[in-house]
């Protein structure tokens, strides 16, 4: 009974952090701090989830701490590789703006809304600009 | 398993609550402006139903369900580095 009561109680909590977490996921201004907003539903609301969970059925406690163990080391790694993809990209398109024409910047950002964006790719751009320039003669 | 029938239905709530926040996720799957933020909301959507395949051994009480919620955690983990990956660097490897 007391375990029921309890184990009802973290799960509440965890239902909590993930509606949260989705609630900042969809309202939130930009990539990052939707990032941000993720990781809450990854750490706090499942690991209330398996909280409750182990505390209703506890036989099967060790399967979900083996759960809880391999969810705590793996969504710091997987939230950080989306972040730093974030960053490069932001980087990348920075860059072209300083060093090229604003129209390259376009190009990329283009190229970002529907497809992979990667430095050969941008390079690839930055090369067929060139080559239209130096083909393209401007009537003066 | 879990005998009181409060316990019984407030866990389907709990059940009926998280399959219920899988639609404002996919908004953003289907919405984000960027690559990453589409592949981030996909990242949400898998913990969301880590949490789901949980409960679902609560409400059959089954102890085989978490297994299958391990093994989408490792097959989610290994999906969303590679994917960062190619999207970062132009390759994955």
């Amino acid at each position: 009974m007391i375990l029921d009561i309890l184990g009802v109680a973290a799960l509440v909590f965890g239902l909590f952090f993930c509606a949260v977490g989705v609630l900042g996921v969809v309202r939130l201004p930009d990539s990052l701090t939707r990032l941000h907003a993720s990781g809450k539903v990854a750490t706090l609301g499942l690991f209330g989830l398996l909280v409750g969970a182990a505390l209703l059925m506890p036989s099967a406690w060790l399967r979900l701490l083996a759960l809880g163990l391999f969810v705590l080391l793996t969504s710091p790694v997987a939230t950080h590789a989306i972040a730093a993809s974030v960053y490069r990209r932001r980087e990348i398109v920075e860059e072209l703006a300083e060093t090229h024409s604003s129209a390259a910047a376009a190009d990329a950002t283009a190229v970002d809304v529907t497809g992979v964006l990667s430095r050969s790719r941008i390079q690839d751009i930055i090369e067929a600009q060139e080559r239209a320039l130096r083909h393209h003669k401007p009537k003066a | 398993m879990i005998e009181s029938a409060w316990a019984q239905a407030a866990i389907q709530l709990i059940l009926l609550a998280l399959v219920s926040l899988l639609v404002p996720a996919s908004y953003r799957v289907i919405v984000g402006p960027t690559l990453p933020d589409r592949l981030g909301a996909v990242d949400l959507i898998t913990t969301l139903l880590i949490g789901i395949i949980v409960m679902l051994a609560l409400v059959e009480s089954t102890q085989t369900f978490v297994d299958m919620a391990i093994a989408l955690a490792a097959f989610a983990f290994i999906g969303t580095i590679s994917i960062a990956r190619y999207i970062s660097e132009g390759r994955v490897f």
